[in-house]
């Protein structure tokens, strides 16, 4: 269980000068990330976050994740404030989700077990559990350098889900995967949401309609930092009055500034 | 409490594990340090013994360059007495001392020698050498002994023909006395030995420093690293850790490779002053350990401070040659030693290696002194490097 209120963030940024060469101290300028993001995501549901780039999804996701506060707003992941035991009963996979090339798919699942507290025997008897799930077998003793964009994106999940946490967070999954690893990525979070799955609490956050249709029992619209709908497929499609879905995000979405998705 | 405390330690065992096998699988990486750290060393040593050889052996040689010594008979008598053979300059003598070619200096006997000395009036004699020479020049001393012990002989039997004693030539009797062990005479030339062993420690933290850091950001490994229930210092320690002793590491073997390469010394009067044994070996990694902690702190955190992996390439250059370079101080400062050598990180490494390679046992405040700042740049670093690791993902 996942909620999310009201969030706030700004940044500053620095500001290119006019000049190409410029050896002046360019001015900041403050960005306003999100301004009113409000995401209620329960257990044994798929809650998406539905978004156009730059709309606030990221930076959402890296304040669950404890990598800086909220400006104002609050989290709560099963009813904790963000901080270590959050984030111990989270799995995130976060927009950047490097491996480290030199270990093998096993060590860099293992590696996070065991940072998760996890003993060293337990954490290995779980990478291969997972790698039965995800297919990921034959790659878990290959080093991770070769891997192509699905095989490191299954390692990567494997990894966050090596403490089989009861919340799973995912930033963007499909971005880069063929139909077929998409395909499968599918069959896992809907497994992941099945009481034989453990019934997870799953946030999933995308920019393409089609995954949120097949995938979100609940849908969160976000645009330029705010959450502006909320509700199932169907009853977004009733809100807009559409019968696409792409239309009814399109209205919803940029209802009040047209086309102004940043 | 203490739970918290178990916590953060075994957190940072597990992440200074991964990082020791992460570093030790970059073979490629791993042979450029150590290659160099093992060979560079020994080699340079070699070469300085190989000159110093060379030096000896003219010494025993006995030979003296003379360009007419045909006007000079009476000295030649003398320097045949001395059992020195007389080699004939060549005529462009000047030309090819200029040009390196002429390693010994020349000794120019005027026309008129041998009738102005046997007539008293004092004639002169030329030592000819070049000062960017530096073999030839070397050798000017030693001619002009020769020359003093020639005038010295023609007085004598002057004033005996007049019956003076020929000590009234020599009012004083000086004698020299060298209070320097043979150890730290021969520590004017194994002067490099100490850089050596500290541009290794600083080599061997770097690559691992700034892989732990900026390149763990340029993978994109950092933000799923700090999404773990694991306060950031611990992260930050176990890290540190593998850095520091992949220091240590190349520290060690650069050290010892040293032992093997006093026995391949070719000068001899070096081999029997330059003695590097356990001792040494123990002494000088001991002396790195504060150096290893605060540079490999430091590194860090300008690593994580920069925004890309170029970036804090540049400034790690920066720390490499600050550090590597401060022994020169030495030399710019001839003065003698200043009670700040020993509070800046390398210069006090140093400074105290140069101590031990001359036989001496430094005091303990004096070693407390580079392990206090050692100490002091680590804990400030790594409180910055974990302050500053979360909000590095976002940059």
């Amino acid at each position: 269980m996942i909620k999310i209120e009201q969030l706030h963030k700004s940044f500053s940024v620095k500001a290119t000068g006019g000049k190409a060469l410029s050896f002046k101290r360019p001015a900041k300028q403050v960005i306003k990330a999100v301004q009113g993001i409000t995401v209620e995501a329960a257990d044994g549901r798929i809650t998406g976050l539905l978004g156009p780039n730059g709309a606030g999804k990221t930076t959402t996701l890296r304040m669950l994740g404890g990598l800086f506060k909220p400006d104002s707003g609050s989290i709560t992941v099963d009813g904790l404030p963000v901080g270590q035991a959050a984030l111990a009963r989270m799995g995130i996979l976060s927009d950047a989700h490097g491996l480290y090339p030199r270990l093998s798919a096993r060590e860099n699942i293992v590696y996070y077990g065991r940072l998760q507290g996890m003993s060293r025997d337990a954490a290995n008897a779980r990478a291969e559990q997972l790698a039965d799930m995800l297919d990921l077998r034959p790659l878990l003793d290959r080093r991770t350098d070769g891997f192509s964009q699905g095989e490191r994106m299954k390692t990567s999940l494997a990894r966050a889900l090596v403490h089989d946490p009861a919340n799973i967070v995912l930033d963007e999954p499909t971005n880069g995967l063929d139909v077929l690893a998409t395909r499968s990525l599918r069959e896992t979070l809907r497994h992941l949401r099945s009481p034989e799955g453990g019934a997870k609490c799953i946030v999933f956050s995308t920019h393409i309609m089609q995954e949120v249709e097949q995938l979100c029992d609940r849908v969160v619209i976000v645009s330029g930092g705010r959450s502006v709908a909320e509700g199932t497929v169907e009853e977004l499609l009733a809100q807009a009055g559409e019968r696409r879905f792409e239309d009814a995000f399109v209205k919803l979405a940029f209802a009040n500034k047209e086309g102004a998705a940043a | 409490m203490s739970r918290i405390t178990h916590n953060i330690r075994s957190a940072a065992w597990v992440v200074f594990l991964k990082e020791l096998v992460d570093a030790t699988r970059d073979r490629r990486t791993l042979a450029r340090i150590l290659i160099p750290a093992v060979l560079m060393g020994p080699l340079m040593l070699l070469a300085l013994s190989g000159l110093l050889a060379s030096f000896e052996e003219r010494a025993d040689r006995r030979e003296i360059v003379v360009a007419g010594i045909e006007h000079a008979p009476t000295l030649r008598n003398y320097l045949e007495r001395q059992t020195y053979t007389i080699k004939e300059a060549p005529a462009d003598y000047e030309a090819k001392l200029r040009d390196n070619k002429l390693l010994d200096p020349v000794l120019v006997v005027p026309k008129d020698f041998e009738r102005e000395l046997l007539e008293g009036e004092q004639p002169t004699l030329e030592l000819v050498s070049d000062a960017a020479n530096q073999r030839a020049s070397a050798g000017v001393g030693t001619m002009q002994r020769l020359m003093t012990g020639f005038g010295r002989e023609r007085a004598s039997l002057q004033l005996a023909l007049r019956g003076v004693p020929s000590a009234l030539l020599q009012p004083v009797d000086v004698q020299e006395r060298d209070l320097a062990s043979p150890q730290a005479r021969a520590s004017r030339l194994t002067g490099i030995v100490p850089m050596f062993i500290m541009m290794a420690v600083l080599y061997g933290a770097m690559t691992a420093a700034l892989d732990s850091t900026a390149g763990e950001r340029e993978r994109g490994s950092l933000e799923p690293l700090m999404m773990n229930p694991v306060k950031p210092i611990a992260t930050v320690v176990g890290k540190w850790g593998a850095v520091a002793l992949l220091g240590m590491a190349v520290a060690l073997l650069a050290d010892l490779s040293f032992v093997p390469a006093q026995w391949l010394i070719q000068s001899d009067s070096l081999q029997a002053m330059f003695s590097f044994g356990a001792r040494e070996v123990v002494a000088f990694l001991l002396l790195q350990l504060p150096l290893a902690a605060g540079v490999g702190a430091l590194l860090m955190a300008l690593a994580i401070r920069s925004k890309t992996f170029k970036e804090a390439q540049a400034s790690s250059a920066l720390v490499m040659t600050v550090v590597g370079m401060a022994p020169m101080v030495t030399m710019f400062n001839p003065g003698g030693e200043a009670a700040w050598y020993l509070w800046l990180p390398g210069l006090a490494q140093n400074t105290l290696m140069m101590e031990v390679l001359k036989g001496e046992t430094p005091t303990l405040w004096r070693l407390a002194q580079p392990a206090l700042v050692g100490l002091a740049l680590t804990a400030v670093c790594l409180w910055d490097v974990a302050r500053s690791m979360r909000s590095a993902v976002a940059r």
